[in-house]
């Protein structure tokens, strides 16, 4: 049986490169829109999932703002350290939950480390309520032993077992290039000169995180000793060449340097929040100004206050990149409607009315639109995951995005009113399709 | 619907809205033009006369300026719309000089499409299509029109136009861009699928060698208000009887 759908189906295939052409700006408009969105929304909770259960941060970083990105998104090792029995002395005075000391700047093959203590992985948790869980091993119980996160471990292949020394500073030095180096392999000069390699003990594999959605996925924790420990034989060897060991026992107040600390005050019993927080936070800004004390959720907030206008352009520019489509629908049917008016006149002389005529115009139109929507669906689901991957990989932000929920429905739905409204014009001229002229023998 | 008389015109008249056809009179005077059942009239007249345009009239496809056409006994153009073009589907069918297939479907489809506006069954309209394309000698029905020769390509125009069982069938030049020979079997086809259908036929030409082919012959110039020609009147100067 011949339906409306049939004669429809027929005029897109008829014009099938057209159809596929128009349907794919569509699809292009729609991906960018639900993309842009998505990772807006996942790139939030991205950030608001790394900073986990702490409240305050403490650091010597420039700002806050700084602080935060550092601390918990590793975006760069801190330029300043602080004295860690100063801070635990500064503490004491207030109801503290935790205190985790952090020191950042030694790397394995890029990606960080972040010298800790064992508290990183009974008290702090990165992501809601979700405590850290091993893939495999064991969490560091001693010096100079390792815990990978997820993605560094599943990116350079580590395995419970493997040791390794590691870099000061962030490169791509390490031991396996520095071999390749020596040997007159290529490797960038400057990153090797700016390398610096801690060669005074391996470091060894004992545990490999299972993904926690997190910055942290991508950096690798060891005992916060270790790190004072190679750094302060290597100050040590500079005074006294014949110097062959250090051991925390060496250590001297001033070698006990980190880089932040990961702070959560006691709540009150029966409640989620901590009254002694903002009291800290006024007093610690007040009267300690050689340190940075930031509110990483305040800070989260402000971030996304920045980019938010500059992510409302993107998202005007993927509403014109919408609207042109809906043009380009427009044109499609407008240039076909010539070749169109003798099937148009037939189906009038058979008995079709000028509303049906219209109606098919119209339908045909939106069909593109439904088409294009699906399109931009799949593709904004594909691209999702590949700009999740770089980001992960490039930046060290987990993202999830998901394309639920009703801001995904409208933007389809749109896709497909805009490319209905685009057909009224061809419609129209449908509808007002002379006969008798259409009709003629051609020649 | 009366099948007893399937068209009448009265008064029409016609012209179009043009400075051109104002200053040169109506395109198209009829004073008066009845069809019997089944009757078969071949209207005449040169190229560009409004043979064409009085066909359009009296589908519905145009309105007249005066006048009235009534197909079945209904003033076609009393009715507004939809209406109209549903009784044209299923009341009125109509032939092409250049066929005017839909492009795109194929053969039966195009027999299809006509039954889309009938009140056959939706289940139905495939098997009856391929039977009445087979009736007229076509047994390939899902060809595509554009791999038919001529011929085939105006058995499936003709069983598009009877496909609704229309009490009139207009068939504008059916003949003019075939061959003599072809010519002959096309009108053979046509005459006798309405006759064996009981549709009348309202045929336009300016072929001189159609004229023999039927009982009823007026040339459209002779149609004015002076003249005036129905089944059970006395010819006008121009009718020549068989």
């Amino acid at each position: 049986m011949m339906t409306d759908f049939t004669i429809i189906k027929r005029s897109l295939r008829l014009r099938l490169f057209s159809t596929l052409i128009t349907a794919l700006t569509v699809a292009v408009a729609v991906c960018l829109m639900l993309v842009l969105l998505s990772l807006r929304d996942a790139s939030r909770s991205a950030f608001n999932r790394g900073s986990g259960n702490i409240q305050l941060l403490l650091s010597a970083d420039s700002s806050p703002m700084v602080s935060v990105l550092n601390a918990i998104f590793y975006a760069n090792p801190p330029a300043r350290a602080v004295k860690w029995p100063a801070c635990q002395e500064l503490l004491a005075k207030y109801p503290v939950d935790f205190a985790i000391p952090i020191q950042q700047g030694d790397s394995y093959r890029s990606f960080p480390i972040l010298a800790t203590t064992t508290q990183f992985f009974s008290a702090f948790q990165p992501n809601g309520d979700e405590k850290w869980k091993l893939a495999d091993g064991e969490f560091f119980k001693a010096e100079f032993q390792i815990v990978a996160g997820a993605s560094v471990a599943k990116v350079l292949g580590l395995k419970t077992g493997d040791s390794f020394f590691i870099t000061h500073g962030i490169s791509g030095i390490n031991d396996t290039n520095e071999e390749e180096r020596a040997s007159g392999g290529d490797f960038p000069t400057m990153k090797a000169a700016l390398a610096q390699m801690h060669r005074y003990s391996k470091y060894k594999i004992v545990g490999v995180l299972q993904p926690t959605g997190t910055s942290h996925d991508r950096a690798l924790f060891t005992d916060l000793n270790s790190a004072w420990i190679v750094h302060a034989h290597e100050k040590r060897k500079l005074k006294d060449p014949t110097v062959t060991q250090t051991t925390a026992a060496d250590l001297a107040a001033s070698d006990q340097l980190i880089t932040g600390v990961y702070v959560r005050f006691k709540t009150a019993p029966g409640s989620s929040e901590s009254p002694a927080l903002y009291t800290a936070y006024d007093d610690l800004k007040r009267h300690h100004p050689e340190l940075t004390v930031a509110l990483p959720g305040n800070e989260i907030d402000k971030l996304f206050t920045i980019v938010s206008n500059i992510d409302e352009v993107f998202v005007a520019m993927a509403a014109v990149v919408m609207l042109s489509s809906g043009i380009a629908i427009l044109l499609a049917l407008y240039n076909s409607m010539e070749q169109r008016r003798r099937q148009v006149a037939v189906l009038r002389v058979l008995g079709c009315s000028q509303v049906r005529i219209f109606g098919l115009v119209i339908t045909e139109a939106a069909l593109i639109g439904v088409f294009g929507a699906l399109g931009g669906l799949v593709l904004s689901v594909m691209v999702n995951q590949i700009a999740a991957r770089i980001l992960d990989a490039k930046l060290g932000l987990a993202l999830q995005p998901a394309l639920l929920g009703t801001p995904t429905v409208l933007i389809l739905f749109a896709a497909v009113v805009l490319a209905s409204f685009a057909g009224i014009i061809p419609a129209v001229l449908a509808y007002r399709t002379t006969i008798t002229r259409s009709l003629r023998p051609l020649g | 619907m009366d099948r007893s008389n399937p068209l009448t015109l009265n008064g029409l008249r016609f012209r179009y809205e043009t400075a051109e056809s104002k200053a040169s009179g109506w395109t198209v005077d009829v004073a008066n033009l009845s069809l019997g059942a089944s009757e078969q009239l071949l209207l005449t007249g040169s190229s560009g006369g409004g043979k064409s345009t009085l066909l359009y009239l009296i589908a519905g496809l145009l309105d007249p300026v005066e006048g009235r056409v009534l197909v079945g006994g209904t003033d076609l153009h009393s009715m507004r719309g939809g209406a109209r073009d549903l009784y044209r589907g299923r009341n009125i069918g109509m032939i092409f000089q250049t066929f005017n297939l839909l492009h795109g479907f194929s053969a039966v489809e195009n027999v299809m499409a006509a039954l889309m506006f009938s009140s056959l069954p939706g289940r139905e309209h495939r098997g009856y299509a391929v039977d009445l394309l087979a009736k007229l000698g076509l047994s390939n029905p899902d060809a595509d029109p554009d791999t038919l020769s001529v011929g085939q390509q105006q058995r499936v125009a003709v069983a598009r136009a009877v496909a609704c069982e229309p009490i009139l069938v207009l068939a504008d030049e059916p003949t003019a861009s075939l061959d003599p020979e072809l010519a002959v079997t096309a009108m053979d086809l046509i005459q006798d699928t309405c006759r064996q259908r009981g549709a009348a036929l309202l045929c336009t030409s300016h072929d001189p060698a159609m004229a023999q082919r039927f009982d009823r012959r007026i040339a459209l110039s002779e149609l004015g208000a002076r003249g005036a020609s129905t089944p059970n009147s006395a010819p006008s100067r121009s009718e020549v009887a068989r």
